[in-house]
């Protein structure tokens, strides 16, 4: 068993502030509601509620030598944002290994060693939860994140980001399937063989989804697979609501009427998504939450210490120094703005305001860059409750954003996948 | 022959360290015992290498594979990687030298491609790989190592915390 959890520093300072405000009323449930007690109805929600996320590249982590997902990791220090003691603290009840390859080229040879990639990626996470099976369960089916979660245990499911791992290979979806594969993001930031990205500076190849892209599509329906949308271009999202004979996800992309981002989803997506039935997770990434304007003060003074400097090569180790120090201390006085919760909630109030309560959920992408200010690592996600509580959000709404809607849509894409085993069979 | 790494696959690095600094690096250690031919690419952020050698991210100065490359560009550039990087084949430090250079990439997206070539004729019997890279930047700086050799794939990942790793085959 774990030590005695301990929260961050930054959810104290969270709470410390807010206790130390003045009595302030929420205007939520009860006019007379302090900031202390608004928290402790929000941490009492938290605690009820599945707490899914749908996004994290911690199996990047897990191929660093010697990295303990037991072991509690301090986030300014390694950068690491996921650990089953971290999980713990946030109330973190379930989430969505992503394994991810960086693509290489795109014929057999590199298809065939990006499979390999991608099934030692899947089989680390398996170890992962069998070593730490006192705390942790693989989750493969909608309702084993509940079942998990009676026991005490975080459930891991496990996805894939990014198709290239498929290659050109139908019939690696079902082995994918059969390690606990449950849903596909079908690009990612190039253009691979089954669609192409909203990133690919070369512009779309395919015009959105392959032809080999809607047999790959088929057969996650078949087999019960979610069908994830994020990184691909709009096309992608058109073509995968159209191709898709179950919802589809957007396991981590925020609203760009919010955030103008090639990644986040037009308003218009926003309420196709929705007539679909299918879930947007909202993203911790700070550049798709929140613009950040120029700092021409930052900018001068940049300036001026470049100005005095003397040619690189002439400076000695010591020179160099401290010319790092001096840039260090100016990017410190004048940091980007923080994207924060409010961000966060911005974005959840208008995907509800647009496609309803029903299709929103968060997907964090942890150890993607995914991590701002309130909500930097997996012990800080109930601050994300507590922002929704001071909006006025109910349980049953946040109940919907925290995993009901995501399990909705997963109970749905295996019942799909049920239907399509029966009309085959019959 | 080392593999090409597609030119997008910087975008999703350079996209994620524009939002939150998510810091990384790739290296693509590749040994073949039947050319007997051990191959090292790296691919680093431009941004990340001006920022390291010349304290700007946006600088023009070293123009690495531009008719106007600095002459002290190579030199300047592999001071720095041989503080940070490094790969010893059966116990022998292997001597870096750069083989070829290449951009990828536009704007801020823009990596640079470092590969070195060895003739190695000996079976291989172990690798250490360090890969620090920029961690004397960014506290979160994490640099993916993939290994192919003669066939066989594995992939780590090496950070300020952990830099270096051994491999016995």
């Amino acid at each position: 068993m774990y030590p005695k959890a301990q929260r961050l520093p930054i959810f104290f300072l969270f709470v410390l502030l807010s206790i130390g405000c003045k009595e302030r009323s929420t205007g939520t449930d009860s006019n007379t509601e302090t900031e202390a007690e608004l928290i402790k109805r929000s941490l009492e929600i938290h605690k009820r509620v599945l707490t899914l996320d749908t996004h994290a590249d911690t199996p990047l982590r897990m191929i660093q030598p010697g990295f303990d997902m037991a072991q509690r990791h301090d986030p300014n220090e390694t950068g690491s944002k996921v650990d089953y003691p971290r999980m713990q603290e946030g109330d973190l009840d379930a989430i969505f290994f992503a394994a991810f390859v960086a693509q290489d080229i795109r014929d057999d040879d590199g298809h065939s060693r990006a499979k390999t990639l991608c099934l030692q990626m899947i089989d680390s996470v398996i170890a992962s939860t069998k070593r730490n099976s006192e705390v942790v369960g693989l989750a493969l089916s909608p309702d084993d994140a509940y079942a998990l979660e009676k026991q005490g245990k975080r459930a891991i499911y496990i996805g894939i980001e990014n198709g290239y791992p498929i290659g050109n290979t139908l019939a690696n979806v079902e082995e994918y399937f059969t390690k606990g594969v449950r849903y596909i993001t079908l690009v990612h930031s190039s253009n691979n063989d089954l669609a192409d990205s909203a990133t690919d500076e070369s512009g779309p190849e395919h015009g959105g989804i392959s032809a080999f892209g809607a047999k790959v599509v088929g057969e996650m329906n078949r087999l019960g697979i979610m069908v994830d949308v994020s990184h691909g271009n709009d096309s992608v999202f058109y073509d995968a609501i159209k191709l898709s004979k179950a919802p589809i996800i957007a396991s981590h992309s925020n609203a760009r009427t919010v955030t103008d981002h090639k990644r986040n989803m037009s308003d218009d997506m926003l309420r196709v998504i929705a007539k679909n039935g299918g879930v947007v997770q909202l993203t911790m990434l700070a550049d798709y939450l929140r613009e950040v304007p120029p700092n021409a003060e930052k900018d001068s003074a940049m300036a001026s210490v470049r100005a005095k400097m003397k040619p690189v090569s002439h400076m000695t180790d010591e020179e160099r120094k401290a010319l790092r120090k001096s840039f260090q201390e100016i990017n410190q006085k004048y940091p980007p703005p923080p994207a924060t919760v409010k961000h966060v909630v911005d974005h959840i109030d208008h995907i509800v305001r647009i496609a309803g309560i029903d299709h929103v959920g968060i997907g964090c992408d942890f150890d993607g860059g995914g991590g701002i200010q309130g909500v930097f690592d997996a012990s800080e996600v109930m601050n994300i409750t507590i922002e929704l509580v001071r909006r006025g959000y109910t349980e049953a709404q946040i109940e919907k954003i925290w995993g009901g809607n995501l399990i909705r849509v997963f109970k749905e894409v295996q019942a799909v996948a049920e239907q399509l085993k029966s009309a085959k069979a019959s | 022959m080392i593999r090409l790494w597609i030119i997008l696959w910087v975008v999703f690095l350079s996209e994620q360290a524009a939002v939150h600094p998510l810091r990384l690096s790739l290296c693509e250690i590749e040994y073949s015992s039947k050319k007997q031919l051990l191959s090292i690419n790296l691919k680093l952020f431009l941004t990340d290498i001006n920022e390291a050698l010349v304290f700007d991210p946006n600088s023009k100065e070293l123009a690495f594979c531009q008719p106007n490359e600095s002459v002290k560009a190579n030199e300047m550039l592999m001071n720095y990687v041989n503080r940070f990087f490094s790969v010893r084949a059966n116990g022998k430090l292997v001597d870096l030298k750069i083989k070829s250079k290449k951009l990828s990439g536009e704007g801020e997206n823009t990596a640079l491609w470092v590969y070195f070539e060895f003739e190695h004729p000996l079976p291989l019997t172990s690798l250490e790989i360090k890969n620090a890279v920029f961690t004397d930047l960014f506290f979160d700086q994490n640099n993916i190592v993939y290994l192919h050799v003669d066939g066989k794939s594995n992939s780590m990942m090496l950070n300020k915390k952990t830099p270096v790793h051994r491999l016995k085959f």
